[in-house]
């Protein structure tokens, strides 16, 4: 067994809050950290700190390796103790980082319509696969459509580079920009112009969110993959904290680690309630 | 002034001698892969997997864990493979490592840790059984039995009269007096007492005005509990003369060398394991590094040698 893997020490090159409350984070690694593929996460510490203590799950929103120069991007909204801590980074702050995490979205190789579906801070994930398929031959070309959605226009953040990638459709909880209403309502209405067997959708945001996109899909032959949030402490798949409950074979209820076995998962696998 | 290759690091637990004090603390390590890529197994004293039951179980609903402050609840409800499941799929990977494999066992009744200790007794590579009567977070056994000497003493007991492997007994803080429950094991034939386990702890979210925790209440574990687990290996080391192994917080070397002087013939690194997969190692190299600048030829030199006296000013 190789001992290829390890805690890298990385350097806040900028956090900048991008829209209130919301944080774009790049991190400057060693040469050894390994390409994320699309869906990944990393957890971030804060170096040295005992407060907070555990790491912090984020999704890779960006990333570049530049010969020896590795950045690595994540965006944050401050919802809690971590996440604020973070959001006081500054410019050479050094932090902790483990990864590429988690088992990734399907990348299919060609002929495929592409939909991605973002709630909220599920915009970074979206973003990487988007600019993952971007940069791919095939991807280059593909028909490919973002929806995202947020409380209100001022939590719609990253926009910008994802309208670069693909066609971006808004919504807005309080109609504030876009689409009056959810993400999801809004994709439900264009669903029935899709052609759903050349059609693969992947998916991040809240849970009911992605609860409400499992209830229009449900009996569609479509491809779709959805990321999930869970509070974690190791990300590494020990502690057995961040389970979901998925369908097994059988349909029988199983425990499943978001961060070993997921963040990605089908859609349908997914037991909600 | 002893040389870092001469010092004595050896544990005695019964009859399995371990090279050097430093193992994982059940449940932070999982079954043993998990961590294969970041650690050398080979330079571990042991490793502790995660608990076994006689039956898969599928432990508690999500949210299972939350943090607090220099620390963590979680409430994971003995999630495991099983016992069969974990000697035909995880044990065949753990052999090939020098390191002694340490199983910790748990059972809803007697005769279910009696029936796992069988079973494990006669799989080639487990080394050694910890017996957990001191999981807070399920409704059946676990600290049901940890709490009562009378129960310890039976469980103990009965365990050792079910496997010729040296057996450990894992305490529960949650009790008035960890000394009674630690002569109890000793009394039943344990090889040796590790402690703690978590502190049963609550966590509540003011908004929806829920527990943060489906379970309602969680194990604490990490830097917020080293303070109590260093003075209940004290107080147990200065009643038992079988080995204490030191657990509750140790995140650095100088955690485990307080324990050590404290009375800890070994250490478990737990939580720690969460926020560095490495921090077993970074743990072991501190503490030879404490013995060769203190001159300390054998880590038994360290062992409970903490003085009552302070130094006159």
């Amino acid at each position: 067994m190789p001992l290829n893997k390890r805690i890298l020490t990385g350097d806040v090159i900028s956090n900048r809050e991008v829209a209130e409350g919301h944080f774009l984070m790049a991190v400057k690694l060693p040469f050894a950290f390994e390409t994320p593929l699309p869906g990944q996460f990393i957890m971030l510490r804060i170096k040295g700190k005992s407060e907070p203590f555990l790491g912090r799950p984020l999704s890779v929103y960006a990333f570049q390796r530049r010969r020896e120069k590795v950045i690595c991007e994540v965006l944050y909204r401050v919802v809690g103790k971590g996440t604020q801590q973070f959001s006081l980074l500054k410019f050479g702050s050094t932090v902790e980082v483990l990864g590429p995490l988690g088992r990734s979205f399907t990348i299919f190789p060609s002929e495929k319509d592409v939909i991605l579906i973002a709630g909220g801070m599920g915009i970074a994930p979206m973003t990487y696969v988007a600019g993952h398929y971007r940069g791919s031959k095939a991807g280059s070309k593909m028909k490919m459509i973002c929806y995202t959605g947020a409380r209100s226009m001022d939590d719609l953040v990253a926009l910008e580079r994802m309208e670069v990638l693909c066609k971006t459709k808004v919504s807005t909880d309080d109609g504030s920009r876009g689409y009056h209403g959810m993400v999801t309502d809004l994709f439900k209405n264009d669903f029935p112009t899709l052609n759903i067997k050349k059609t693969v959708i992947y998916a991040c945001g809240p849970r009911p969110m992605l609860k409400a996109l499992a209830a229009i899909l449900e009996d569609q032959p479509v491809i779709c993959e959805v990321s999930l949030e869970e509070r974690m402490a190791c990300g590494v798949g020990v502690c057995l904290g961040c389970v979901t409950a998925i369908k097994d074979d059988r349909g029988n209820k199983q425990y499943k680690r978001v961060c070993k076995e997921g963040p990605v998962f089908n859609i349908k696998d997914i037991m909600w309630d | 002034m002893v040389h870092l290759r001469d010092i004595k690091t050896d544990v005695k637990i019964g009859s399995l001698t371990l090279r050097n004090p430093v193992m994982p603390a059940s449940g932070t390590f999982g079954y043993g892969e998990e961590f294969a890529e970041y650690v050398d197994y080979n330079l571990l004293g042991a490793i502790v997997v995660k608990g076994l039951s006689l039956e898969p179980r599928a432990g508690n609903p999500p949210p299972r864990i939350i943090e607090t402050a220099s620390g963590m609840l979680n409430a994971i409800g003995m999630e495991n493979i099983g016992v069969q499941a974990f000697i035909k799929d995880k044990l065949p990977f753990l052999r090939q490592f020098r390191c002694a494999v340490i199983a910790n066992i748990y059972g809803e009744t007697v005769e279910e840790y009696c029936k796992v200790a069988e079973v494990l007794s006669g799989a080639e590579g487990v080394h050694a059984l910890e017996v957990n009567i001191s999981c807070p977070n399920v409704e059946k056994g676990g600290v049901a039995f940890g709490t009562d000497p009378a129960m310890v003493h039976e469980v103990t007991g009965k365990v050792k009269s079910s496997t010729n492997l040296p057996v450990i007994v894992k305490l529960s803080p949650n009790v008035t007096d960890i000394t009674g429950i630690a002569v109890s094991a000793q009394d039943a034939g344990a090889d040796a007492i590790s402690l703690i386990n978590t502190m049963t702890g609550m966590s509540v979210d003011i908004i929806s005005r829920t527990s943060n925790l489906a379970n309602l209440t969680g194990g604490l574990s990490g830097p917020a509990i080293k303070p109590i687990a260093l003075r209940m290996v004290w107080e147990v080391y200065n009643k038992v003369n079988i080995p204490v192994i030191g657990i509750g917080g140790i995140t650095t070397p100088e955690d485990a060398v307080e324990f050590m002087i404290a009375g800890a013939s070994a250490v478990q690194i737990g939580t720690a394991n969460l926020i560095n997969p490495l921090a077993t190692m970074d743990v072991l190299e501190g503490i030879l590094t404490y013995l060769e600048v203190q001159d300390i030829a054998d880590l038994r030199d360290l062992v409970g040698s903490l003085k009552l006296e302070r130094p006159e000013e």
